[in-house]
């Protein structure tokens, strides 16, 4: 009898064990120990964790890819602590980089990154994140998510000029070319230039 | 002694399974069909809050910073006309990121879009499947915060033309 009554405790301990770490780990603190810059973002806290680098569309909808997509696909953290899936919205970039092409090296791999959690988690459910660093797991050097630009340079010799990227950007050109600066043909553009300028 | 027993075990079953529920609230991932109509919109600009409110990152006003974020491989999303964000994976069968036109052609568009709808961890995920309408850009923003940021618009744009 007592053998059974003290199963019975021990089952209850790691029922309640498992639950509660669900529960901590749901609202865990992942800011001790990052070394991300600040943005000044709405809702930002910065934010260090270990993760799996994953294709979104292959973890999402189980429509994989050789090599995460090659770079075509947007690419994930989930993360160690949790299970959750981050979704990854920027790189350490100023100029508007996504973060794929940072991610793709470690494709399906374990890594540590650190950045930045953002956005207002009551209007959106949770947090985007902004990778700035980002290490294998078991290596001792970070290194700077700030890949895009020379990789998009090197899928565009052609632009190559002075000035940021996305003002000699082809396909960005080719879509004001069409549409004008507001999307709305170059009649918008030219009447928008001679009220403000 | 028995009811006791009884008692304790509703209690961890309770417990667990509230729990449990949670969890599996917040990683699933069962797709559901979907019609959605709403704005194609740059997620960065819109969730960071970088370039100021969410009312002058959207439309006619923050059309060519959504071609810069498209073109630079930050995800697009889709905003319905509840304010709910879903994060576009494919588009008509093309991965997001593939250097075509085809997703910069439908920025600042307000679209209607057949696909499916996946939930992750809290956030909406979406599978176009195909755009059965396009209105195309319905939000003239640019009338009240001219263009977001300012340098989206050239400086000289009249001597230069």
């Amino acid at each position: 009898m007592k053998i059974f009554k003290n199963s019975i405790v021990s089952v209850f301990s790691v029922l309640v064990g498992l639950a509660l770490s669900t529960s901590v780990s749901m609202a865990e603190d992942f800011s001790a120990g990052s070394n991300a810059k600040e943005f000044g973002l709405e809702e930002e806290v910065k934010s260090t964790f270990s993760a799996k680098v994953v294709d979104m569309v292959c973890e999402i909808a189980g429509d994989c890819s050789d090599n995460c997509g090659n770079g075509e696909r947007q690419l994930g953290l989930v993360r160690d602590a949790d299970n959750k899936l981050i979704s990854v919205l920027k790189n350490g970039q100023f100029s508007f980089n996504g973060a794929a092409e940072d991610l793709l090296p470690y494709c399906n791999k374990k890594v540590d990154v650190d950045g930045l959690m953002i956005g207002d988690p009551e209007e959106f459910n949770t947090q985007f994140y902004m990778v700035q660093l980002i290490r294998e797991a078991g290596s001792d050097k970070w290194n700077k998510a700030n890949r895009w630009t020379k990789k998009w340079a090197e899928r565009n010799p052609e632009a190559k000029g002075k000035g940021p990227w996305f003002r000699r950007d082809p396909r960005v050109k080719k879509q004001v070319e069409a549409t004008g600066y507001f999307g709305l043909g170059k009649e918008a553009d030219i009447a928008y230039a001679k009220e403000n300028q | 002694m028995k009811s006791h027993f009884k008692l304790f075990s509703v209690a961890v079953v309770s417990v667990f399974t509230c729990f449990a529920n949670i969890n599996l609230a917040f990683s699933a991932t069962e797709p559901k069909p979907i019609e959605i109509k709403g704005e194609i919109i740059d997620t960065w600009c819109y969730l960071s809050g970088v370039m100021g409110g969410q009312d002058a990152v959207i439309g006619t006003a923050h059309h060519t910073c959504a071609l810069w974020c498209t073109a630079g491989g930050i995800p697009v999303g889709v905003l319905d006309e509840d304010g709910q964000i879903y994060m576009v994976l494919k588009l008509k069968g093309e991965d997001t990121l593939k250097q075509s036109d085809s997703i910069m052609e439908i920025q600042s568009d307000v679209i209607t879009a057949k696909g499916l709808h996946y939930v992750r961890d809290g956030v909406n995920y979406l599978i176009v499947e195909d755009v059965i309408a396009n209105d195309g850009i319905s939000n003239f923003n640019h009338e009240d915060y001219g263009s977001v940021p300012p340098n989206s618009f050239p400086k000289k744009y009249l001597s230069n033309q």
